[in-house]
């Protein structure tokens, strides 16, 4: 039989709800040098991100992490021993307590990310809140694709705004 | 220390590569806990459709970061938006260039703010993402 939609009516109605929320652990010295060391593969990374001495002297005055950096990966503090749902499964239908439409495989569609001028800093711990921002759906080269959008504001240990992101992810038969 | 004589509508910022590789995907996959099979398997990746195991968007989105801050400064610059859409997979294999130009360049709170589009090709000359992005610094 020829699916000719898999967005439901659970699923249209949820649209809107936050449903996933996340506690980091403190941001650590390491965390941030781990994670430049590896975009900036073979490069060593530039000194702000590593040299404590040298990044006093710049005009964020003391180490940062740089915009892009995740404080989510691996384990996080709240929900205590989650190891990063949102990596492994990271469309909404599993937290809003919905049933999820059959698929064969998913993919990144698309990121958009606004920063503050908050920067994340070692010895921070971020919040996220996580909404489900909409669905669509279009016929493509594999198929039927379900487009699931998503929103997701962090804030900082003082209730800074950090950033907000914006991500769309691909599903389909 | 960005030359401010670049700040101009068409100036093309200096591209960044970086090869579609295991030592790349997977130092990425360790820090951002990006373990799909699909970016780790031949396999799993032509299960999926695709001619080989695929990079992560995220971390072609990450890179738009430090395509940005290689040119504006990592010490004098700061990112206010990076967006990206996919229009192809990153193929193992195909080495990633990321390019983009200056669109507008506006002055507001003290900061100077550079509109750019951004993008992303394989070295088959295919463009396998689009994005745009804002950097500001100050006045």
């Amino acid at each position: 039989m020829t699916v000719t939609t898999l967005i439901s009516p659970e699923m249209a109605a949820a649209v809107g709800r936050e449903y996933q929320w996340a506690t980091s652990y403190p941001i650590a010295e390491s965390d941030i040098r781990r994670w430049v060391s590896a975009m900036y593969y073979p490069k060593t990374p530039p000194r702000l991100y590593w040299d404590a001495e040298y990044a006093k002297t710049t005009r964020w005055g003391g180490i940062v992490a740089p915009e892009e950096f995740n404080p989510f990966a691996w384990m996080r503090a709240d929900p205590p021993g989650s190891m990063g749902p949102e990596a492994a499964t990271p469309w909404p239908e599993l937290d809003l307590g919905i049933p999820c439409p059959q698929f064969k495989a998913n993919i990144f569609a698309g990121l958009e990310v606004e920063f503050t001028k908050v920067r994340m800093r070692p010895g921070d711990v971020i919040k996220s809140a996580l909404r489900l921002g909409g669905y669509h759906e279009k016929e493509g080269r594999l198929g039927l694709m379900l487009f699931t959008s998503r929103e997701d504001h962090w804030t900082n240990q003082n209730g800074e705004l950090v950033r907000i992101s914006r991500g769309n992810l691909i599903r389909y038969l | 220390m960005i030359d401010r004589e670049t700040l101009k509508p068409g100036f093309e910022i200096p591209t960044i590569s970086r090869p579609g590789d295991y030592q790349y995907w997977n130092r990425y996959a360790g820090v951002n806990y990006e373990f799909a099979g699909h970016h780790m398997d031949d396999a799993v990746g032509q299960y999926e459709g695709f001619e080989a195991a695929i990079g992560m968007g995220p971390f072609i989105h990450a890179l738009m970061h430090v395509l940005l801050r290689e040119w504006v400064g990592d010490d004098v610059g700061r990112i206010v938006k990076v967006g990206m859409q996919s229009r192809r997979p990153w193929i193992r294999g195909r080495t990633l260039t990321e390019g983009g130009k200056v669109t507008n360049v506006r002055e507001e709170d003290g900061e100077i703010f550079v509109d750019l589009e951004l993008y992303g090709d394989n070295d088959k000359g295919e463009r396998l993402v689009i994005g745009n992005g804002v950097v500001a610094i100050p006045a």
